[in-house]
């Protein structure tokens, strides 16, 4: 059983979602527990209504639970990989404004590249790149992001030698 | 909360950094803050059945982390324009995560003033683990 990269890249490189819209408005409560997380008193954020700027993702999304299809992991997820574990090597992020309380965004996605580059744990390790545009109710672009996720099967799935199915060529 | 101007920063300047003790409760908060319910970030057994030592912070942590750091130094009138970071090594259950940065260069950007900044968290078992780069644009100090 094997894997076929050239396959996976030719059918996922360039692959893009419609935008779609987040679930809730950017709101208080969220910010808060995301500023108290890492002891951020920040009065801008907890007093003022302005968003962390590094949360639009989270309020341009469906939410990280349960998984959509407007989250990027789900989409991920998606690309068959010989490995099903998931963790986010680099991330960039610009922005164009900060947004506020109140404010609904919305977020498409692009799959970048996919390519396989072996790693310690895992000879079929796969990295993917991302792009996110985050935008306002006029459709304006208030952030891009830039993702690198790499895919990697357990010792125990390199051992027996396991790929997922969907993976398999 | 004190603002920052431009004319005020020196290339090498380091940024007033800060610490946090990585416990199970500070774990759960940020599950919580970041609503990331992926196992291998609470869940023990699962994250060292994939290979990993323990349950590790997550990037939306992360990056809470080094924005506060940027905004905190930057004042209210401050605006993050850029945040990019490499996640190479484990921020795990235990750990002290220190948040850094230091200003590496100041010049001018349509009309703004500009600051880029080397930024990292690092801890006591592996150093730095999570190195990465900001620009920030400061406002004029008024005339």
């Amino acid at each position: 059983m094997g894997f076929d990269i050239a396959r996976v890249k030719a059918e996922w490189e360039g692959f893009q979602t419609p935008v779609a819209q987040g679930r809730y408005p950017v709101e208080f409560d969220p910010i808060r527990r995301h500023c108290h997380m890492v002891d951020d008193t920040n009065p801008l954020f907890l007093e003022q209504g302005i968003c962390p700027p590094v949360m639009v993702d989270y309020f341009a999304s469906r939410g990280a639970w349960p998984p959509g299809e407007a989250d990027i992991l789900g989409i991920v997820r998606k690309i068959p990989t010989p490995g099903d574990r998931l963790i986010n090597m680099n991330h960039e992020f610009e922005w164009m404004r900060y947004v506020r309380v109140g404010e609904r965004l919305a977020v498409s996605h692009k799959v970048v590249s996919v390519d396989l580059k072996p790693i310690k744990l895992d000879p079929l390790a796969i990295w993917i790149k991302t792009e996110s545009r985050i935008a306002d109710e006029r459709g304006e672009v208030v952030a891009l992001r830039r993702n690198q996720i790499l895919v990697h099967r357990t010792p125990e799935q390199v051992k027996a030698g396991w790929i997922r199915p969907e993976a398999a060529a | 909360m004190s603002q920052r101007y431009w004319e005020d920063v020196r290339e090498g300047e380091a940024l007033p950094g800060f610490a946090l003790e990585l416990t199970m409760t500070r774990m759960v908060q940020q599950v919580s803050g970041t609503q990331d319910f992926y196992p291998v970030h609470h869940d023990r057994d699962f994250a060292c059945s994939g290979g990993h030592p323990d349950i590790f912070v997550n990037t939306a942590f992360t990056r809470a982390a080094l924005c506060r750091l940027l905004t905190d130094w930057a004042g209210p009138a401050g605006f993050v324009k850029r945040l990019g970071f490499q996640m190479r090594r484990y921020h795990l259950l235990g750990d002290t995560m220190l948040v850094q940065g230091k200003v590496v260069k100041k010049y001018r950007q349509d009309g703004a003033g500009a600051v880029d900044l080397e930024i990292w968290a690092e801890n006591a078992r592996e150093g730095i683990a999570t190195p990465g780069t900001a620009t920030v644009h400061l406002p004029f100090r008024p005339a």
